[in-house]
């Protein structure tokens, strides 16, 4: 057993005793948690700096966290915590909880995930969470048109140590809010044992594709809507409703979500479905027949559809809040969301497997429009793309 | 006090209490309604008119002017005649001309499948006719995402369904993307609806008019179409109108197993509502809201016209296997069998191909999706699903529903049947939470309820439990009024005046003689009740936030995973059983009451 391991099991052991013990505080008992907090600290800094020099990121040892306590409460969607065998979350919420034995994450899932919040704040009542995981770029600038420049989330990249580890061209907020630490590349998944790899956005049009390719609906799914950008970027802002309408007379086929697709495709309804490019890796771990599972780049791209997560601007606990974005955009973190939630890390030091490494698929030309490009023009494509396709 | 004095007055308070019983039920009805119901809702109706802090008819003519909404009539509507040949070419129907026109295509399907099977269940006798009929209420509580797996597993280009056709050498079809799948999802839906509702009226429908009919010389037929079939419409328009309703403001199915091409209304508002554009999903909702009341309007009317005095007395049940063969008999029997052949198609072929994705991984049969749920149940952390919480939040917000909606749904019945002008537009209002899409209930209830009201510097929030089944309660007891309603009206009223006259309460006449002569309504209403409470997803998932009340159909969603339905499919056969168990012992103890 090498030292950091030692340390590690050690004092989390011991840690958890004490949390144990403290599991059933409340408010009232608010005194004696934080005297068990300051106790702690020393063991704490040991662990800390022991695996901050075994990572071998930077030698600032001395930088202790200030023996942070309190319940944190981190918003995100529902499966990113309960979704069966693939979900980061628990693995999130028990590592940061053994790392900082003093706190408890809480996690909120609500039903209506960012839109939850945005009604909050327009209803003017609390957030009453700390952070949102699971922020794209379209949900910023739909808070931006809502609540008002920069409303709902402030920056915490000053107070982010590990930030300078994301990927450059993967930070999607001009305004520094949301912190990426996933990504996706959505390209085509198709049965091999069916059909050739049509290779090109042309081919999806010719009497060789007809009828074989299944998507999303733009307006509520949001890969159908990165596979309708990719299409505008691929095509033209001007050309992009002529490609549809050649996709529409080749029969594509435009189910409402991922799901829906997705099981569609998986039971031979179509050979083709939009999905990610690290298809592989999920289906790899099934034991499924991987010339079932073959990634297509068309025109050798794939639309870069990043996550990311934020602090919200009134957070109870926002130093809490940044000690969990910095612990996420952590080494063995990346490593783990990018393997349990089947996206790509979003920093340069993610620990990932060799099976990871293996499957996951990337594009030689990722594309993706910005922030700036978007904002403006999204609602007005998506909505002219479905009233297209829905007219009667 | 004397004990006689005690009893006494006790009596004099109980009496007191029963005649004013009706009355208490009233108000304590309509405030559930206003809270649950009127004012959220309201709040959403609002943002139609109220744009930017200003009321304006802006958005309203907007839409209205519209062709993409209402096809050629956007210009009638404006009053430009000459544009309507352009938008003829172009966009004839509209939105609101197409989901009309696919609910009406859904709503003659579920008829034509249903009403055999109200004969065959009310009209002949065969071992598990009643199990039969407890479950003819199952596919209505099953998530839009079970059933369409079992639809694309069942009827699929791969699908067992196009196996046998292609063994028939009769070709495959094309399930994926057309209005046909539409059709038959919504009719495997409200088929049997349509079933169950007509059973409860053929049960109690009087069988000496039709002996009398026979009698006087007319033949069978005849007094089929003369006699019973007048009894019988009230409950097959119930029907029809409900799915018209439900399948005019379909929208899961319409996107998982048609495609965006044949979008309804509905995906329209829940795009617009995700897209937080509430003025325009208002408006849109405001409409179609207006068309499924005036349909409830037209229909009420009609119903109290049908209204006539008769006493239950069901016709005795015929045996499957007839005593004597004529040819009648045979070719009816012929016809029976060929029935439940298309029932095995289209009712258990999707439910049997679910039950078999839960068995099945990429490498055959497998058990561990059920391992999951175990292992989910024995070692979940709080904050994730367990699916016998699951199971027990559904059973007891079920049993909470049928216990609220109930004297609700009994209630209204009484007061709007024997009620005087204007009692149709009182009924019409009280059946609105049938004609509110769930869309829009959800969002009402989340900006009302949920985040709370301002009230003299306190905010009031309504979540939890309580409100579960409250909201549960008011989704459901349109259903118990639609079924006890009609056989009400047409209970002899001097019955219930013979019983007045010799003294009982308005509640004892109630009790003791109309129930017991609607009871097969109450017991269709009470499985409804129960049924709406275990499929309802939407106001439950938004009450259950942060909390862990989540129920079945939740669970099944939750349990969609990246790549894997296995755990929801699953957790979906676990519904399953779970609610059909649940019918059939409902339906037993409805049924001793009912005896």
């Amino acid at each position: 057993m090498d030292r950091r391991t030692f340390l590690k099991s050690g004092a989390a052991g011991g840690l958890l005793g004490l949390a144990g013990c403290l599991g059933s505080d409340d408010a009232g008992q608010q005194d004696t948690t934080e005297e068990t907090a300051e106790t702690a600290t020393t063991e704490e800094t040991t662990t800390e700096g022991t695996e901050t020099t075994a990572e071998e990121t930077d030698e600032e040892t001395t930088e202790a966290d200030e023996g942070l306590s309190g319940t944190l409460t981190v918003a995100t969607y529902g499966s990113f915590v309960d979704a069966p065998s693939s979900a980061p979350g628990p693995w999130l919420k028990e590592t940061f909880e053994e790392r900082h034995p003093d706190v408890t994450v809480e996690w909120a899932t609500p039903d209506n995930e960012m839109n939850y919040y945005i009604q909050r704040a327009q209803q003017g009542v609390d957030i009453d969470a700390d952070l949102y995981v699971g922020i794209n770029v379209d949900h910023l600038i739909r808070i931006d048109e809502q609540l008002g420049d920069g409303g709902l989330f402030a920056s915490s990249v000053d107070a982010l140590e590990h930030y300078d580890h994301v990927e450059d061209d993967l930070k999607f907020d001009p305004q520094q809010r949301a912190v990426p630490y996933d990504t996706g590349y959505i390209s085509l998944v198709y049965d091999g044992t069916e059909v050739e790899d049509p290779e090109t956005f042309d081919a999806l049009t010719t009497d060789e594709y007809a009828g074989d390719l299944i998507v999303q609906n733009a307006q509520s799914a949001a890969t159908g809507r990165a596979f309708l950008l990719w299409t505008i970027h691929n095509r033209g802002e001007e050309n992009y409703l002529d490609y549809w309408e050649q996709l529409v007379d080749n029969d594509v086929r435009i189910l409402g979500s991922w799901d829906d697709a997705y099981t569609a495709w998986d039971e031979g309804e179509a050979p083709m479905v939009v999905s990610y490019s690290t298809d592989q890796v999920y289906a790899n771990r099934e034991g499924a027949d991987l010339d079932e599972h073959q990634v297509s780049f068309l025109d050798g791209q794939g639309y870069a559809n990043p996550e990311g997560m934020a602090r919200f601007a009134d957070a109870p606990n926002p130093e809490l809040a940044e000690a969990f974005m910095d612990f996420v955009l952590s080494a063995e973190a990346q490593g783990e969301i990018a393997m349990r939630n089947v996206q790509f890390p979003a920093t340069d030091w993610a620990e990932l497997s060799e099976e990871f490494e293996e499957y996951a698929k990337v594009p030689d030309d990722p594309v993706t429009f910005t922030y700036e490009e978007l904002q403006g023009n999204v609602d007005e494509w998506v909505d002219t793309w479905a009233r297209q396709i829905a007219g009667k | 006090m004397t004990r006689d004095g005690a009893l006494a007055l006790g009596e004099a308070v109980g009496e007191r209490l029963e005649r004013r019983a009706l009355a208490v039920l009233g108000v304590a009805t309509a405030l559930v309604l206003a809270v649950l119901f009127y004012y959220p809702v309201l709040t959403v109706f609002a943002d139609a008119l109220r744009t930017g802090g200003e009321w304006t008819l802006g958005v309203v003519r907007a839409v209205f002017t519209d062709p993409f909404y209402f096809g050629v009539l956007a210009p009638l509507f404006e009053g430009d005649l000459a544009g309507v040949g352009e938008v003829a070419e172009s966009t004839p129907l509209g939105l609101f001309g197409f989901t009309a026109y696919q609910a009406a295509l859904s709503t003659v399907a579920s008829v034509l499948l249903g009403l055999p099977g109200a004969y065959v269940l009310s009209r002949y006798e065969f071992p598990g006719r009643r199990t039969i009929r407890s479950l003819t209420i199952v596919p209505f509580v099953l998530p839009s995402i079970m059933v369409a797996i079992g639809f694309y597993a069942f009827f699929g280009t791969n699908g067992l369904f196009n196996d046998l056709l292609a063994v028939l050498g009769i070709g495959r079809v094309t399930v994926l993307g057309t209005l046909e799948a539409i059709v038959v999802a919504h009719a495997f839906y409200n088929a049997p609806l349509v079933a169950r509702v007509t059973t409860a009226a053929w049960e109690s429908v009087d069988a000496r008019t039709v002996e009398t009919a026979r009698s006087l010389g007319a033949n069978p037929y005849r007094a089929f179409v003369d006699v019973l079939a007048p009894q019988l419409l009230p409950a097959v328009l119930t029907g029809a109108l409900l799915t018209f309703v439900f399948t005019f403001m379909s929208f899961p199915i319409v996107l998982a197993l048609g495609g965006f091409e044949l979008a309804t209304v509905e995906v329209w508002i829940y795009a617009l509502v995700q897209q937080l554009d509430y003025a325009e999903a208002a408006t849109l909702a405001v409409v179609e809201t207006a068309i499924s009341l005036g349909l409830t309007y037209a229909y009420l009317r009609y119903e109290a016209r049908q209204a006539g005095g008769r006493a239950a007395n069901p016709p005795a049940r015929k045996r499957l296997l007839p005593d004597d063969f004529s040819p009648f008999a045979a070719l009816e029997r012929a016809g029976v069998v060929a029935y439940a052949l298309v029932v095995a198609v289209v009712f258990l072929g999707p439910l049997l191909s679910m039950v078999t994705e839960s068995l099945t991984g990429p490498q055959g049969f497998t058990l561990r999706y059920y391992e999951f749920l175990v292992e989910r149940q024995a070692t979940g952390a709080d904050f994730q699903t367990k699916p016998g919480v699951a199971v027990r939040n559904s059973l007891l917000f079920g049993a909470a529903t049928l216990l609220v909606a109930l004297p609700m749904g009994v209630t209204i019945s009484v007061l709007t049947t024997r009620g005087r002008r204007g009692s149709k537009l009182a009924d019409a209002a009280a059946m609105a939470p049938l004609a509110v899409s769930g869309v829009v209930v959800g969002l009402g209830m989340l900006r009302g309820l949920v985040f709370g009201v301002e009230l003299w510097g306190h905010r009031i929030q309504v979540a939890g439990t309580s409100a579960i089944v409250a909201a549960h309660a008011v989704a459901a007891y349109p259903f118990v009024v639609r079924n006890v309603s009609p056989l009400l009206a047409s209970v002899d009223r001097s019955m219930v005046e013979s019983a007045r006259a010799l003294g009982a309460t308005r509640v004892r006449a109630l009790l003791d003689v109309e129930l017991p002569l609607v009871a097969s309504g109450v017991a269709a209403g009470a499985a409804f009740a129960f049924a709406i409470s275990i499929g309802e997803f939407d106001s439950t998932v938004i009450l259950a936030t942060g909390s862990s009340s989540y129920t079945m159909p939740v669970a099944v969603e939750r349990y969609i995973g990246n790549r894997t339905l296995g755990p929801a499919t699953a957790m979906g056969t676990v519904l399953l059983a779970v609610t059909s168990l649940s019918f059939v012992v409902i339906d037993r103890l409805g049924g001793r009451w009912e005896a």
